[in-house]
């Protein structure tokens, strides 16, 4: 069986330290989570249960509700101290759903990416109406929505249909090689469902008055 | 109760990208569920937030997982958003390397008129239920979800044991009309439970509205949440009412997600 926990920890200890905006750092108790703002500095509240992660994802500096956990907008001025390996793959599934997951499965190349064309193409209902963004507006509302300055931290491993990429943002941005050894590539394998909400409002926003 | 701890339990709830809260009882189950140790491990996955259905699957060690859907009703999400995204065929479905056993949501469960009675109950402490109107509050109008359906359901099951003076049925949109409780029921005492997965913008501020016990402020809700639960009751109109939290929120919702993965299982090896 597969043990998620356990290849966490494994690259933990072999230096790996950064999850999005977030630092991992070996005590002798255990592990302490940060915001990697925050690594040099005192005075922080104290959190010690895996599950406070939640609250502490769920809100940004100014109280605002953080829905996309990949945003850049984690809030500051706590430390979470944790047990064991165990707590720290729990907590960090609160800070970035998923992203742990996916990341192993990645690199164990079981990761199918899906353009965001046939992501669109299999919305029913209230999203059905995605199915008419144009491939311009495809690549302006993912330059704005995705953009890591801002928007999601995410590496974007899609494209948006065939050949058609994203040229209003920079290379990196779809690189997951771009991260630095020491930090864990946060890894988009199909548009989520904030980007086709977004693709909704942009369809009915931009469509000619009846 | 059984001991599964060679499977994964994956929670399946809806989610938003506005309200911080419509997730909770989910996770919260979750928290119960994991707490218990009978499954190997287990995750939540949601449409409108992340983990999403679509991601969840990479994240479950186990190869034997249960999926089981935290909805009301049974309808559009249950039956066409939650199947199409994790990819699922009828009955036990082999994707990637998982085999993914797909449950009937709790909604469903014969289960839920005793939580609703329960819930009544609590919030309504030594209130004679002969002398008492229930209702259960739906959606209403929602296009392809069966929530209105699954409202009256409840208050047929419930109506059925006698205890209350009257079980009524109420929508926020569709006739009847939660609006008109105080013409709707007849006894001194009116308790109103929401029938709805998590508290968010429905419970916390639409159904006070309609009910009269707050003023439409919006934002408001957002302040203050659940103080509309801290004062009951309120009297009003000539009645005594007293306004429940959503039954999502019921701690009871765990026993009832591991009975549908117990009635998956009787299901499909009988």
């Amino acid at each position: 069986m597969r043990d998620t926990t356990q290849e966490l920890e494994r690259w933990l200890h072999a230096g790996g330290k950064f999850v999005g905006q977030i630092i991992v750092m070996h005590t002798e108790g255990g592990w302490e989570l940060r915001h990697a703002d925050d690594a040099r500095r005192g005075e922080l509240a104290a959190f010690s249960k895996w599950e406070d992660a939640r609250s502490l994802a769920n809100f940004d500096d100014t109280g605002a509700y953080r829905a996309l956990k990949t945003a850049p907008n984690l809030r500051h001025g706590w430390r979470l101290v944790l047990p064991d390996a165990q707590a720290v793959r729990l907590a960090l599934d609160y800070f970035y759903p998923a992203m742990i997951g996916v990341w192993l499965a990645h690199g164990r190349g079981e990761i199918m990416p899906v353009e965001f064309h046939d992501t669109l193409a299999r919305q029913t209902g209230m999203y059905r109406i995605t199915q008419k963004l144009t491939h311009e507006q495809a690549q302006r509302l993912i330059a704005k929505q995705c953009r890591t300055n801002g928007g999601c931290l995410k590496t974007i491993l899609w494209q948006i249909s065939g050949d058609v990429a994203v040229p209003l943002l920079p290379p990196e941005k779809f690189r997951a090689g771009a991260t630095p050894v020491d930090s864990m590539p946060l890894l988009c394998h199909e548009g989520c469902n904030f980007l086709v909400a977004a693709a909704r409002k942009m369809v009915k926003d931009e469509s000619p008055a009846p | 109760m059984f001991q599964k701890t060679d499977s994964a339990l994956v929670i399946a709830g809806h989610g938003s990208t506005l309200n911080p809260d419509s997730s909770t009882p989910t996770w919260k189950l979750a928290e119960e569920i994991r707490g218990r140790g009978i499954f190997g491990e287990v995750h939540c996955a949601f449409w409108k937030e992340e983990p999403s259905l679509r991601q969840i699957l990479h994240c479950v060690d186990r190869e034997d997982v249960y999926v089981v859907p935290n909805f009301i009703s049974e309808g559009y999400f249950t039956k066409s958003v939650i199947p199409r995204e994790l990819g699922l065929g009828e009955g036990p479905t082999r994707i990637g390397r998982h085999l993914v056993k797909y449950c009937d949501p709790v909604g469903n469960h014969p289960r839920m008129a005793e939580l609703l009675l329960k819930r009544a109950a609590e919030i309504a402490p030594g209130v004679p239920p002969e002398k008492t109107s229930l209702f259960i509050v739906g959606h209403g109008t929602d296009l392809n979800e069966n929530s209105a359906v699954a409202a009256k359901r409840e208050v047929d099951r419930i109506a059925a044991l006698g205890r209350y003076r009257e079980v009524l049925n109420a929508y926020m949109e569709e006739a009847p009309l939660i609006a008109e409780w105080d013409r709707l029921a007849t006894s001194p005492n009116v308790v109103v439970v929401p029938f709805f997965i998590a508290d968010g913008l429905h419970s916390y501020e639409d159904i006070p509205v309609l009910l009269g016990i707050a003023t439409e402020s919006p934002g408001a809700a957002s302040a203050d949440r659940s103080s509309v639960f801290a004062k009951n009751p309120y009297r009003l109109r000539g009645r005594t009412l007293y306004y429940a939290s959503s039954i999502g929120t019921e701690a009871g919702f765990a026993d009832v997600i591991l009975d549908q993965v117990a009635a998956f299982d009787a299901r499909h090896t009988a």
